[in-house]
């Protein structure tokens, strides 16, 4: 990029500056720059494509059957429910027990390499999913998975007798859990230290019980933290695919599946139905961050 | 066939692929129409190809997996015997896949433009439909067994549905499909793809389908999604794909495959575990894919003479090592072309004799049929 083209998009449409003042250059828009390119090509042009194509028969004419068969076909419907409930579970559950764990290594006055293992630990496992994710619970809880056998031979306990199965959409949750609630304690382990002890004190001084000091002072504190990271659960769970597909191929009934169908099978083929499917997930995922950015402001009331 | 994404697909990954898709496909529409290579006669003399294709240097393939049907030593013989470079693109991509980068391609005569497909027969006239072949008879044309008339495609090789058993955990060998019911197959039984995605597993509804209604065509998607319902409620259906990955773990001990898969499968474990390969004694229903020459290939002499050597004697009999039948086996056996040791390797040649082909318009009312029909009443969805 020439240094001209720099100087004209920092600074909009200036007149010509006198030569003695030379106007200054804000250097900070080269930064962002790749960021606008990035948003640009990435999510701002893709959107507009999903959105027209959602209105393509298969033959390229215009339609709005793609758009009403989302509310109309009961498998999409129930393609809906299904991601929607398994994201709501595995963001809850994430929620809940990654903020329980980072509480106890944060706050729990547990030794400090228990911290420095789960931190690292969780880095790990937050960054552990697709195929191998998928494998690794097959091979330990699948039929013929470790401790399935384990469970037989040790125990003579035959779980799969009680009609349990790892090959539903509560086995496929548990698959989640393993990268939600780790990336859960990533983001709240730095915002639990952000508590300081002396908000604490003061409430005690003040004649607060500790119910009290979480309902008044601390969760009013981590509110924003803690709604922002259930949507980013949420978000990463709704737009899952690798790890269902290797999971159990297409028997749990998820959106992303369903497109996965639509635009690459071998059998079924209607792109436009993937595009309007696709635009459907966009749209919940836009009144999600709608709504997160309403809580967030109320959450964050207190601090105006 | 199976996507191999490492992660999750997330929402800017789907952006990201539709986008793409969107941008080819603009591509495509806005520029103008160019003439097809279909200039090339539909036989040629092998003089004229050598000297054509040498001139090209170069030959564009796709979905072409080196360990399916032995495809990775038919590409290097080919690349020494006429000393070509053979550029392949994605070896995992399906049917589908193929014909549509032929179709993203069609103005942009790059590396990325394959020269020859190799698709599953029921795509054939979708393809045809699109205009994306271009027609050409190789000189062992008479030979072959199922063909379109006028060259715009042929068989290359089949195999048949056979099961995948894996030894010692399953104890009992299944010997045909309604075997596969019983409980001791409890969580046992896998296809080898997801059925609204690959043409292998609705084959595999197919073919149980045809053993129940004792070879009745019409019958069969009906009375083979009553069979994986069936299957479903008595908890014998495991959904775990099974690829090389879970059937050597043991998770899917009884999968339904090609024939030539689970015997090159067997191969390669070579007894951990022990695979026992058995073709069901009814509903044996022959998968033939189709060779095919883009009508836009950016090497149309390479992409024939990949097709001469191929459809020869010994490009056929690379198939056979790989486990599949070539399609014009019968020829070749009945000339004494094939050898010995390589027909003693392959299972008893009467399990081949009672399969059933199907033709286009069968597949297409049969795949049609079970996809749309698969989630409504195996999974009892809808």
């Amino acid at each position: 990029m020439s240094r001209e083209s720099d100087i004209r998009l920092g600074t909009g449409e200036a007149p010509v500056a006198p030569p003695q003042t030379p106007k200054k250059i804000n250097w900070a828009w080269l930064g962002v720059i790749p960021f606008f390119l990035f948003a640009i090509f990435f999510l701002f042009l893709p959107s507009a494509t999903i959105f027209i194509r959602s209105f393509e028969a298969p033959d390229g004419s215009f339609t709005f059957e793609n758009i009403i068969s989302l509310f109309t076909k009961a498998d999409i419907v129930n393609a809906y429910q299904a991601s929607l409930s398994i994201s709501v579970i595995t963001a809850l559950a994430g929620a809940i027990f990654g903020f329980l764990l980072a509480y106890a290594v944060v706050l729990g006055g547990l030794p400090a390499g228990i911290r420095t293992f789960l931190t690292t630990f969780s880095g790990v496992a937050s960054n552990f999913a697709g195929v191998p994710l998928a494998f690794a619970f097959i091979a330990t809880m699948g039929n013929a998975g470790l401790v399935t056998r384990w469970m037989e031979t040790v125990l003579g306990f035959d779980i799969h007798a009680t009609g349990f199965t790892i090959y539903n959409i509560w086995g496929l949750s548990i698959v989640y859990m393993y990268f939600q609630f780790p990336l859960m304690v990533l983001i709240m382990a730095p915002a639990l230290d952000g508590l300081r002890r002396e908000w604490r004190e003061a409430c005690e001084n003040l004649g607060g019980s500790t119910a009290h000091y979480w309902r008044y002072v601390a969760f009013p504190i981590l509110m924003p933290t803690l709604l922002g990271t259930m949507i980013l659960l949420f978000g990463n769970a709704f737009g899952a695919y690798a790890t269902a597909y290797a999971f159990a191929g297409s028997f749990i009934n998820l959106v992303t599946i369903l497109i996965g169908a639509q635009i690459q099978g071998d059998v079924l083929f209607n792109p436009g139905l993937g595009n309007a499917l696709a635009l459907g997930m966009i749209v919940i995922m836009l009144i999600s961050m709608i709504g997160y950015a309403y809580m967030q402001r109320r959450a964050a009331r207190w601090t105006r | 066939m199976t996507t191999s994404e490492k992660r999750p697909m997330s929402r800017r990954d789907f952006l990201k692929l539709s986008m793409a898709a969107g941008f080819s496909a603009w591509l495509a529409s806005c520029a103008p129409k160019a003439a097809e290579t279909g200039e090339l006669p539909v036989t040629m003399s092998m003089d004229d190809l050598v000297a054509g294709a040498t001139k090209e240097g170069e030959l564009t393939t796709i979905a072409l997996p080196h360990d399916w049907a032995n495809y990775g030593e038919i590409i290097e013989t080919f690349k020494s015997k006429y000393n070509m470079k053979v550029n392949e693109l994605d070896p995992n991509a399906g049917s589908a896949d193929e014909l549509a980068a032929i179709e993203a391609n069609k103005e942009s005569r790059g590396p990325q433009a394959p020269d020859v497909v190799d698709i599953g027969v029921g795509h054939t006239a979708n393809a045809m439909t699109k205009g994306l072949l271009g027609a050409y008879k190789v000189s062992t044309w008479d030979s072959i067994e199922m063909k379109d008339p006028d060259g715009y495609w042929w068989a290359e090789y089949y195999g048949v549905l056979a099961f995948e058993v894996s030894k010692p955990a399953i104890e009992n060998t299944p010997q045909d499909w309604e075997d596969l019911l019983k409980p001791e197959y409890k969580g046992k039984v896998a296809m080898a793809g997801a059925v609204d995605k690959s043409n292998e597993a609705v084959q595999t509804v197919m073919a149980a389908g045809l053993s129940r209604s004792g070879g009745d065509i019409e019958k069969a998607p009906e009375m083979g999604l009553q069979f994986w319902k069936e299957m479903n409620d008595a908890g014998n259906f495991i959904p775990v794909i099974a690829d090389i990955g879970p059937i050597s773990q043991g998770e899917t001990p009884l999968a339904i495959q090609w024939d030539y898969l689970g015997l090159a499968n067997r191969d390669k474990l070579a007894g951990n575990p022990e695979i026992e390969v058995v073709v069901p004694k009814t509903g044996v229903i022959a998968g033939p894919y189709a060779g095919g020459i883009s009508a836009y290939a950016p090497h149309p002499y390479a992409a024939r003479l990949w097709w001469e050597f191929v459809m020869s004697d010994e490009g056929q009999n690379l198939y056979l090592k790989g486990y599949a039948h070539p399609i014009r086996f019968n020829d070749m056996a009945s000339r004494g072309v094939v050898p010995q040791e390589m027909l003693d390797r392959l299972p008893p040649a009467e399990n081949y004799a009672k399969a059933t082909f199907l033709t286009v318009e069968q597949l297409q009312v049969a795949n049609k049929y079970i996809v749309e029909n698969w989630r409504k009443v195996v999974l009892g969805e809808g």
